[in-house]
């Protein structure tokens, strides 16, 4: 797949002059990464799986604080997320595109991911287990399914929770601890459980 | 030993227990990593019983106002306590990992609530939610097990020796000897008392 195919929209930083430049604890931001003003992450393990080749690989708006949060992101992934985002150790393992609005809260130990990582066929699994296999180094995986992630403004997830590829979140969705979210959320509604129902509206 | 205010001498992490925590000597605690969110400053803000012990892992994630009570002989294998009012966990508890005991949300339902809480957090030096909304105790009674990945909502109190399915979400009171299990939570069986 084309790196550039998606846009790679940057969030407009902040025009306050006082405002502090945004920074991540533990140290400097890899280079296709920018953040905007006031915006802090925490966490040594941050970039620990961050292996993006794209030229725009995450972008974070101004005024987020990203506290322990993992951003696992594959070769093509693509991260965009907007301002006054509040997220404490959340896992964003992303191979293609997720995308975060802002004023949006994730709480502890969340999962988002916008794919499966394995083949679903399994003649195509084991061909997969062997291109992951030391004995292969190299060797080309087959095919994965990819699908964007899309989480609007406004968005509570609550810790535990765990939203898969392909997901589209509406704005001012409130998803309760613990949620399994595999289909759409429409806007303002709350959810809970695994699956994840509609239990009342926001 | 675990003294309130002192080091820990197996710690890995530099910090501190809280001093306004009262822990019996017998207790154990791994590292004072446990609470590096803790902000309690009410005159006991945590307190552990005789054998309890609190593995690493383990967050108390404590407001100003919070409470923590562990009983005696239990054990916290690395738990997330979110608690604004008050956290109550009896004897004989075991309580798994990645288990989150929270008794408030923290921040509003109303998303344009959630907006200004969230720009007054990005303006403080300490990035904290801390928007004093209706925080609702949570009371987890002796004998009581609760497997990993699980989470007890605001309000819930799980009765003496029941047990919590691993992944669970508890969001009503769960009665006393029963096992209960699913997301959200639903009664599975009773157990001989």
């Amino acid at each position: 797949m084309n790196s550039e195919e998606y846009s790679d929209t940057i969030f407009p930083l902040s025009s306050e002059e006082s405002s502090k430049p945004g920074y991540w604890v533990g140290g400097e931001l890899p280079e296709n990464v920018r953040i905007g003003s006031n915006t802090i992450i925490t966490g040594e393990l941050a970039f620990k799986r961050f292996h993006s080749k794209r030229k725009s690989a995450l972008n974070i708006g101004t005024d987020s604080t990203m506290e322990g949060v993992h951003f696992a992101i594959g070769p093509d992934g693509h991260i965009e997320i907007g301002n006054y985002c509040y997220f404490t150790n959340a896992i964003l393992l992303c191979e293609l595109e997720i995308k975060i609005g802002s004023y949006v809260v994730i709480g502890w130990n969340t999962t988002i991911a916008d794919t499966d990582f394995h083949p679903i066929a399994p003649a195509e699994r084991i061909a997969d287990a062997i291109a992951c296999s030391p004995l292969n180094k190299n060797q080309p995986r087959p095919e994965i399914v990819r699908k964007k992630v899309i989480i609007e403004d406004d968005v509570w997830i609550g810790p535990n929770a765990t939203i898969l590829k392909g997901v589209h979140i509406g704005a001012g969705a409130f998803i309760e601890a613990g949620t399994l979210v595999v289909n759409d959320i429409p806007p303002r509604v709350r959810v809970m459980g695994n699956p994840a129902q509609i239990i009342g509206e926001v | 030993m675990v003294n309130p205010g002192g080091t820990l001498s197996w710690d890995w992490h530099p910090g501190t227990i809280p001093v306004n925590a009262v822990i019996d000597e017998t207790a154990y605690v791994e590292t004072t990593y446990s609470f590096v969110l803790y902000r309690s400053i009410v005159p006991v803000g945590v307190s552990i019983g005789k054998g309890t012990s609190v593995y690493k892992g383990t967050m108390f994630d404590v407001g100003n106002q919070g409470q923590v009570n562990l009983g005696n002989y239990t054990l916290l294998n690395g738990t997330r306590i979110v608690c604004d009012a008050e956290i109550k966990i009896g004897d004989y508890a075991l309580i798994s990992w990645n288990v989150v005991l929270m008794d408030t949300y923290r921040i509003s339902f109303l998303p344009a609530e959630r907006r200004q809480e969230l720009e007054r957090v990005s303006k403080r030096e300490l990035r904290r939610i801390d928007a004093n909304v209706q925080a609702r105790p949570i009371n987890i009674e002796s004998n009581v097990w609760i497997g990993f990945d699980a989470c007890v909502l605001p309000g819930v109190t799980i009765g003496e020796g029941s047990i919590v399915g691993a992944r669970s979400v508890v969001t009503t009171d769960v009665e006393p000897y029963t096992i209960v299990a699913g997301n959200p939570a639903r009664f599975i069986r009773r157990l001989d008392e």
